[in-house]
């Protein structure tokens, strides 16, 4: 952690532009260490695209985003630093090995003795058996179970996940659903981002709804549990 | 061998490779820039095969230019050969991801390799050799012209065809047992024959001496074009079929190398020692584990070598292959040299590294291949090439350099300018759209040739102090326009359009 005062993730009135097409129109998000936010949203509501900026790899066309303090278009190796992000694709160089992925973010994130917490999480994420093979030929369950754990290895203050319960198996859900409580028990924030509802809920506290590039309701976590949980959402969605 | 259902699926597949067709020029970006290239190829082409026929020539070089015709003609089914085993069947016309949801037959797809075939600069420039040669030894006789130059279209059709069967034949046989092991020891074997009739002048009589050299006397006015067009035609459509059931046969078998190499483990090494050092590393293993790529790099670095084993070069001549070799290889990956990492980008560009490193690091691995690739080609091209005068030396290491420099910096740009999302597993794949792929080799062509013709020229005339200045401003120059790539790669909104473009 960094020791900054006020929320991990601060996000006001963010907006993103792919030309003619406003991805993201006025996102307002706050995450405070140790708590965990989902994002829900139909497709193209600018839950992806705000994580992305968040990660440093979008610069925003407008409004604010800070991770930690750190402004994501004036400091933005200082936001990589903090950051753990897992992409909504792919998110692997086909040609390298796990290891090689671990290695290359251990090196530039200047991460010490990394190698048991690596060996320690590829058991966890059942890719200790292929940690030397290139990733060209993994399953997409098998990627995203890879790229949740890359983005947890240097244990970030700010945990990004898109997608990472999409196409991944029981023991998947539960090695990510283990990787989030041990982020938030350290007092790092997480953002996920998801279709899966339910596991939305069961991941988080506290759910944020995206509709048309903008924030429409936050909402604990309970609130869309269930059939009424769904109903509500649905709601939101409309 | 049932006559119906054979026609009924050919019948089909022209069908269905109009509708890819029509498919991709819906996907051109700029549809303005590619109708001008597409009027510019058509003219020409056409320009070649006519305007020679009118321009003043000394009888002697239309004896030297005749003689030449059977080594052209030959030159083409060389290239179409040696292109289709090396891109593994030729070009594809829907990518293979994209490919995979739609019922696209096998022989769709040899027909989509033949069309694309001539979307090639190393195609089209021997192609208009042919043609201008052929103009200039038939001369401004319309009638004969026209006759001749119909032999020379259906000589090159088939060329390209008898590529595209000995492509896919390839293909099925390293697709099968021992595959690879079969394909390289019968590439073997080819290079020993070309570097014996290479050195036994009678083998080199011998190798001419069949339709090359018959069609050859046709084009010349020395036989009867009609019965060319009788021959060829009927032949040009038994290589389209035979190409057909060639392409089945290979569509049978999985792609051996590329599962091979997807699912191979490497060993772990031990960190590395700096950041730089750590991309270097990363870029290199995307380079060499990549089946088209290393196998596109070997092809090239070597075979303008053998050919010089063979057929002696002075060092006068050596000084243009660095070129050819250079702008092949930079046209592997390095026109797209993003795409590399594919989606991988996007979790590469969230690294806590800066951005001149990252670059550093792919051009350095880049212009290490390139370096490479020239070095090899010019040491075979100089075992036989005997002691060169000082001025010559400098000018070949000068050229090596330099065309490194070039299209390094002609990579960079175009990467950076216009990246495109392609998946480079398959050998088929190119790193750009074919017609832009055109583009970017007939622009790489004409910078290198003429950089290694100036500097050719000046050795020649024993002036190794103006060989070392014209380089150092060429080196110069692309320094320069490769530090403008480093300010735009600089700019996170140009990175961020490269990252989303290339990971899309």
């Amino acid at each position: 952690m960094t020791g900054e005062e006020g929320p991990a993730v601060e996000v006001v009135g963010l907006r993103v532009e792919f030309g003619a097409v406003e991805a993201v129109a006025g996102v307002d998000l706050r995450v405070e260490a140790g708590h965990a936010v989902a994002l829900l949203g139909r497709n193209g509501a600018g839950k992806s695209t705000t994580m992305r900026v968040l990660a440093g790899v979008v610069p925003p066309n407008g409004g604010l985003a800070r991770v930690c303090g750190h402004d994501v278009l004036r400091d933005p190796i200082a936001v990589r630093r903090l950051v753990g992000y897992c992409p909504d694709v792919g998110g692997l160089v086909p040609r390298a090995t796990p290891w090689e992925h671990l290695q290359l973010s251990a090196r530039l994130r200047r991460l010490d003795h990394w190698e048991p917490r690596a060996r320690d999480l590829l058991e966890r994420f059942e890719l200790a058996d292929v940690a030397h093979r290139v990733t060209a030929g993994f399953s997409h369950g098998m990627s995203r179970r890879l790229s949740v754990l890359l983005a947890a290895l240097h244990e970030p203050a700010v945990l990004l996940l898109d997608e990472p319960f999409d196409g991944v198996d029981p023991v998947g859900v539960e090695a990510t659903m283990e990787i989030v409580d041990d982020a938030r028990a350290r007092g790092a924030a997480v953002l996920v981002s998801t279709h899966l509802r339910d596991l939305a809920v069961r991941a988080c506290g506290e759910v944020t709804v995206l509709r048309g590039g903008a924030r429409v309701a936050t909402v604990p976590a309970a609130a869309m549990a269930g059939e009424e949980g769904a109903r509500a959402y649905r709601a939101l969605l409309d | 061998m049932p006559t119906a259902r054979s026609w009924t699926e050919w019948r089909d597949a022209v069908a269905d490779l109009g509708h890819l067709l029509r498919f991709r020029a819906a996907t051109v970006r700029r549809r303005r820039t590619t109708a001008v290239a597409g009027a510019v190829l058509l003219a020409l082409t056409a320009g070649s095969a006519v305007v020679p026929a009118w321009v003043d020539r000394a009888p002697e070089e239309v004896d030297r230019v005749a003689g030449l015709l059977p080594a052209y003609l030959l030159a083409l089914v060389a290239l179409s050969v040696t292109t289709a085993v090396a891109s593994g069947g030729g070009r594809e016309v829907l990518a293979r991801d994209a490919a995979a949801v739609h019922p696209v037959s096998p022989l769709t797809d040899h027909l989509g390799a033949l069309v694309l075939a001539p979307l090639s600069a190393a195609w089209l420039l021997q192609t208009w050799f042919l043609l201008g040669a052929v103009a200039l030894v038939v001369g401004p006789h319309p009638g004969r012209l026209a006759a001749a130059q119909s032999v020379a279209l259906l000589w090159v059709a088939c060329a390209t065809a008898c590529g595209q069967v000995v492509g896919w034949l390839g293909e099925w046989l390293r697709r099968g047992p021992r595959g690879v092991l079969v394909v390289r020891s019968l590439i073997g074997a080819v290079l020993l024959v070309v570097g014996a009739v290479g050195l036994l002048p009678d083998l080199r009589t011998g190798l001419v001496a069949g339709p090359a050299r018959w069609t050859a006397e046709v084009l010349r006015g020395d036989g009867p074009a009609a019965l060319a067009v009788v021959l060829l035609a009927p032949a040009l459509a038994v290589l389209v079929v035979a190409g057909g059931y060639a392409a089945r046969l290979a569509a049978r078998r999985v792609p051996r190398d590329e599962s091979r190499l997807e699912s191979r483990s490497y060993p772990a090494r031990p960190s590395a020692a700096s950041d730089l050092a750590a991309l270097v590393r990363t870029d290199r293993g995307s380079i060499w584990r990549s089946v088209p790529v290393r196998r596109g790099t070997v092809f090239l670095a070597l075979a303008p070598g053998v050919v010089a084993l063979a057929y002696p070069l002075t060092w006068n001549t050596l000084v243009i292959l660095p070129g050819l070799v250079v702008s092949g290889c930079v046209l592997l990956f390095g026109v797209n040299v993003w795409a590399l990492d594919g989606r991988g980008l996007l979790w590469r560009e969230t690294l806590p590294v800066s951005p001149d490193v990252t670059l550093l690091a792919r051009g350095w691995v880049l212009a290490e291949l390139l370096l490479g690739a020239g070095l090899v080609t010019v040491v075979l091209g100089a075992v036989r090439a005997g002691l060169p005068a000082g001025a010559e030396l400098v000018a070949v290491g000068a050229a090596l350099v330099v065309v490194t420099g070039q299209a390094l910096s002609g990579g960079l740009r175009w990467s950076m300018g216009s990246p495109y999302a392609v998946d480079l597993r398959s050998a088929r794949a190119t790193p750009a759209p074919p017609l832009v792929m055109v583009g970017y080799s007939t622009r790489l062509a004409l910078a290198t040739t003429a950089t290694s013709l100036l500097l050719a020229a000046f050795a020649e005339a024993g002036r190794p102090d103006r060989v070392l200045v014209a380089a150092a401003v060429l080196l110069a120059w692309s320094a320069v326009r490769i530090a403008g790539v480093r300010r735009r790669w600089r700019d996170p909104v140009q990175r961020a359009r490269v990252v989303a473009t290339v990971t899309a």
